[in-house]
């Protein structure tokens, strides 16, 4: 499901996963009549411990949960519907039918939050199958549509939007979905309990207040405005606030396979879970959003059956036997050789190959060199480095022209953050010159450049698991060409993440991967508050921005845990991520993200590695896609859940295979999204 | 060998010994395979070698194998770093005057090169006309490279690994022996104690936290590995010092006034010594097996470095290209097997009971 270049571990660990879960109201009346003025106390109000600790907290926060009546609904707010918007599934999809595919690990609870509920499960219990309130639009970039809702507005000064919750969505469970719900799950968000620190505080940072106008009408206050707001702080799943009234400080236990009411189309029965081996989705009957704008024509099958296979090589094999529907090729392994188009099911055209060129923002691979240690401290070295490092034959030569070097630190989002600049080429004589510039003159006997004091011109590059062992060895090899030395260091992932983010390698083999959003972000890998924390002061203290505080040329106080693992730390550069943080508008965004790169290519602290531009796989004949494959956005061909399977070809293909009847074959490219 | 050594003087009953295992064929002819192969691999840069044997390049004399880089544009290249010499040889072909020549070794390529400078990385399957007698891995690198460095540092390994093993283990052993009493009480528990520790579990878990700083190489995961493995050579060493000490000619000694580390080293070791020497091979194999397993699971030494348990792993992920398993299993499996044929022998020309009759 995960395809073969990201790095599972890079999205557990980097922090940057935006995909924001939400929580839920309780049994409230069905009536939920517009224009009756929300009241803090819910139905069941001191019933349970959860009700008692919610409407003490109501008390306590009063300032953060706002309760007003109807009328004071601002009016002529622009509601906004993404009525205009294209729909990207296919109407005439047909349901029904069991889908079979699988997960590399058996999940350790079903749970969507909380500690262990970031395992590859969470895909298809929250992330790819329950409708956010508002959801970006994966075909055009900045646009927006509903899911839980009929239409929202933003306020006059872009700092708080209104929510219309659908009054058709209901959960699973016939209980219709109200601000109660939502209630709860701001209350859940922000709860200690929860045991999820970094929601706590996004939810506490980017969400200043919550007003309930009625059953149906909320609003949320933001700290800033931003273009595409409506998506960042509206893009939450809420929470089914009375299947939670027994949540304290010892829920996890007790919610770790837990049946919950859903909003998505699909639900997971305890019946369904065979431990250890396999997990079943089942589509819900009569599902409340089946023919709604943007819905129409996905989730389709009635079940997703998701089989636990450990082994990657073994999930092919199982595809390959027709265990399976569909299946990731990556590697270029499985593409050109264990499925290649020469293979009996693909060359009887029984088996579809595809390639789709799709448009996420891709996993930063590349080498990050640490700024804060003797000799990469010089910019001459590093640049050095970057002509050294031979990513165009890694590209070429080992993923056999399926992977680009990045140009950028930003490829891969909507437009280009530079218009012209480009990866420095591998010039081994280039190389030498700045090392040269460096003081590294003289070869020693292995090749290897030093300098007067006899130091030699060798760094080890750290990396956190096996995947990337092969890479490395090749960077190894023709670094050498330049006189320069990489020694290799491959850790476990736990111990190799957690040398690079207390900045104590050299340089790192790593990426963070980035969930889809509109522009890019550079607080977090650039700022120097992320590099040390006495970057500046302001009256003697430490202070986090760089703007109207002292710079301190010399900072010693080295943060560990962030992402800023080239030590980053150019106040001019801080100056310019935070009018970038705080720009409002698209065309300053873009403005500011120019001179941004310009600087961060300029010192040359990270070597871009490889990006895979598209998705490639194999589908069984009878899996049907919407014209174009897919989405512009989808990160896994699954992701969106347009497909469904066609059960009569099914039939048909099983008795072709038997008989040995074959089919047109031909590699299917869908490149309408491929960026030139 | 047998006049002159300073502690260990074998007596004609050892030279019967070692007569006996001669005349054990399957083990002997085991032992001069074996022999061969460490030899040979010992002079590896001289037989499986990028570099070059002898240049002749404008009326000069190079001797590349050993020392220090010769760059390409000693050459006359336009290069900086090391000069590819099966280019140059090619090179030389074509010129005319044809005084310029070299001489490269059976098999002209390394253990850590791509080969395919330019191509797509991919096994290929064995082929004699490129002289890739063994087929190449998948980043283009030559396998029977590999496995002969891999052979050779997995002996260094193995020889470094007995000798580490042994010194601890024969010392405490014999002292337990020895002292007998309290010390042996508490050394056996504590031995006990340490010898349930599951090994590879933790040479796993301690060699992927290897401190920054020091990196893994082949003297820290021999290190790790000793750690764990000189227990058991200290039961027999024990249990041996044990017997011999009863024996009246260490009471003799002991009367003369002999020193404790005289008595166990100069009377009761050379006593024991057919204990150790039958272990020795099974050693070599269970380092080898441990060296390989460690490098299968990715915990061995670092990349590049050549080693039959990484060839192995890569062996396989890709069952595609089957030269690749079967070259790295067909010569561990080879290499097992020699040495056990060898313990075999050594224990059957030690066994003390060939020389008794049984009625």
């Amino acid at each position: 499901m995960s395809s073969a270049f990201s790095l599972r571990l890079a999205s557990a660990l980097a922090g940057l996963a935006l995909l924001v879960a939400g929580c839920g109201p309780s049994d409230a009346p069905s009536s939920a009549a517009k224009g009756a003025a929300a009241t803090p106390a819910a139905a069941n109000a001191g019933t349970s411990v959860m009700e008692t600790d919610l409407a003490k907290t109501l008390q306590a926060e009063a300032e953060f949960y706002v309760f007003k009546t109807a009328a004071d609904v601002p009016t002529g707010l622009k509601w906004e519907n993404g009525a205009d918007l294209p729909e990207f599934a296919d109407p005439k999809a047909k349901k029904g039918g069991t889908f079979r595919y699988e997960i590399s690990d058996f999940p350790r609870t079903i749970r969507t939050i909380g500690p262990d509920a970031t395992g590859g499960i969470r895909p298809y219990l929250l992330d790819y199958v329950e409708p956010a309130f508002i959801n970006a639009h994966p075909n055009v970039p900045g646009g927006a549509y509903p899911g839980l809702l009929t239409d929202w507005a933003v306020s006059a000064d872009g700092k708080m939007i209104y929510y219309h919750i659908d009054p058709k969505a209901r959960w699973s469970d016939g209980k219709p979905l109200t601000t109660d719900d939502v209630l709860f799950t701001f209350y859940f968000m922000r709860s200690p309990h929860l045991n999820e620190p970094w929601y706590n505080d996004y939810y506490k940072k980017n969400y200043t207040q919550l007003i309930i106008f009625d059953k149906l009408t909320f609003a949320t206050a933001h700290p800033e405005r931003k273009p595409d707001l409506p998506v960042r702080v509206g893009n939450f799943v809420p929470y089914p606030r009375h299947a939670f009234q027994d949540f304290a400080a010892d829920w996890i236990e007790k919610f770790q396979w837990r049946e919950l009411p859903k909003l998505g189309a699909y639900q997971v029965f305890a019946k369904d879970i065979d431990k250890g081996r396999s997990v079943t989705l089942t589509r819900i009957k009569d599902w409340w959003a089946a023919d709604k704008r943007f819905f129409r024509g996905r989730f389709n099958p009635d079940r997703y059956q998701l089989d636990v296979i450990r082994d990657p090589d073994k999930a092919v094999e199982a595809f390959a036997r027709g265990d399976l529907d569909i299946i990731p090729l990556g590697l270029p392994k499985y593409w050109y050789e264990t499925i290649p188009d020469t293979h009996p099911e693909v060359a009887a055209g029984r088996i579809v190959r595809f390639k789709f060129y799709n448009q996420t923002p891709r996993p930063d691979w590349g080498l990050w060199i640490n700024r804060a240690k003797p000799v990469l401290d010089n910019r001459d070295v590093r640049t050095g480095i970057q002509y050294a490092t031979n990513f165009a034959l890694v590209c070429s030569q080992f993923f056999r022209g399926d992977a680009e070097q990045m140009q950028t630190r930003s490829d891969g989002y909507g437009w280009r953050m530079h218009p012209t600049i480009a990866a420095r080429p591998f010039d081994p004589k280039v190389a030498r010159e700045y090392f040269a510039k460096a003081g590294f003159t003289t070869q020693g006997a292995d090749g290897v450049l030093t300098n007067a004091a006899g130091q030699r011109l060798s760094f080890t590059i750290t990396s956190a698991g096996q995947a990337q062992r092969d890479v490395l060895q090749i960077l190894k090899e023709e670094a050498l060409k330049a006189g320069l030395e990489y020694k290799l260091e491959i850790l476990d992932a736990t111990t190799g993440w957690k040398k690079m983010q207390e900045k104590n390698h050299d340089i790192a083999l790593a990426a963070l991967s980035r969930s889809v959003e509109l522009y890019p972000r550079y607080w977090e890998m650039y700022h120097g508050s992320n590099a040390y924390n006495d970057a500046y002061t302001k009256d003697g203290k430490n202070a986090k921005s760089a703007l109207g505080s002292e710079a301190n040329p010399k900072p010693k106080q080295v943060v560990v845990q962030t992402n800023n693992m080239t030590m980053t730390y150019l106040p001019e550069l801080d100056r310019l991520i935070e009018a970038y943080d705080k720009a409002e508008t698209l065309d300053e965004i873009k403005k500011l993200a120019a001179q941004i790169e310009q600087i961060i290519h300029d010192d040359a602290a990270w070597v871009p590695g490889w990006q895979r531009p598209f998705l490639r796989g194999g589908y069984w004949r009878y899996v049907k896609w919407p014209q174009g494959f897919n989405v512009a956005q989808a990160r896994d061909m699954e992701e969106f859940f347009v497909h469904w399977i066609d059960l009569e070809e099914k039939k048909e293909v099983e008795a072709a295979r038997k008989s040995g009847r074959s089919y047109p074959n031909a590699l299917q490219v869908f490149d309408q999204f491929k960026r030139q | 060998m047998t006049r002159h050594f300073p502690f260990f003087r074998f007596n004609p009953q050892t030279q019967k010994k070692l007569q006996r295992f001669r005349s054990i064929r399957r083990g002997y002819v085991s032992f001069l395979i074996l022999a061969t192969a460490v030899v040979l691999s010992i002079a590896g840069e001289l037989l499986v070698n990028s570099r070059a044997l002898v240049v002749r390049y404008e009326g000069r004399w190079y001797f590349p194998t050993y020392g220090r880089i010769h760059t390409g544009k000693e050459f006359g290249l336009d290069y900086a770093y090391e000069v590819n010499y099966r280019d140059l040889r090619a090179r030389f072909a074509k010129e005319p005057a044809g005084n310029n020549w070299l001489l490269l070794p059976p098999v002209p390529y390394n253990p850590i090169e791509n080969c395919y400078a330019g191509e797509t990385f991919r096994p290929r399957p064995p082929d004699w006309g490129t002289t890739h007698y063994l087929g190449t891995d998948q980043i283009n690198r030559d396998i029977l490279a590999r496995l002969v460095y891999g052979f050779r540092n997995a002996l260094v390994f193995a020889a470094a690994f007995i000798l580490l093993t042994y010194l601890v283990g024969i010392t405490l052993g014999c002292l337990m022996g020895y002292f007998g009493g309290w010390f042996d009480l508490l050394v056996q528990r504590l031995i006990e104690v340490w010898s349930n520790i599951p090994f590879l579990f933790v040479v796993i878990i301690v060699a992927s936290i290897v401190p920054a700083g020091i990196g893994m190489n082949l003297g820290v995961l021999l290190f790790i590995v000793v750690l764990f493995s000189w227990t058991g050579m200290t039961y027999y060493m024990r249990s041996a010092t044990y017997r011999e000490k009863a024996r009246d000619y260490v009471h003799a000694a002991q009367v003369l006034g002999a020193g404790t580390p005289r008595i166990i080293f100069k009377h009761i070791l050379p006593n024991v010594l057919s204990t150790i020497v039958t272990f020795i091979p099974f050693t070599i194999a269970s380092s080898i097996s441990a060296l390989t397993a460690l490098d299968f699971l990715g915990f061995g030494l670092p990349p590049p470095t050549p080693s039959w348990g990484e060839l192995l792993r890569q062996g396989t992920s890709n069952l595609q290209s089957p030269w690749i398993v079967a070259s790295a299993f067909s010569a561990l499996v080879l290499v097992l097997v020699l040495v056990t044929f060898i313990g075999e022998a050594i224990r059957e020309a030690f066994d003390p009971k060939k020389f008794t009759t049984y009625q």
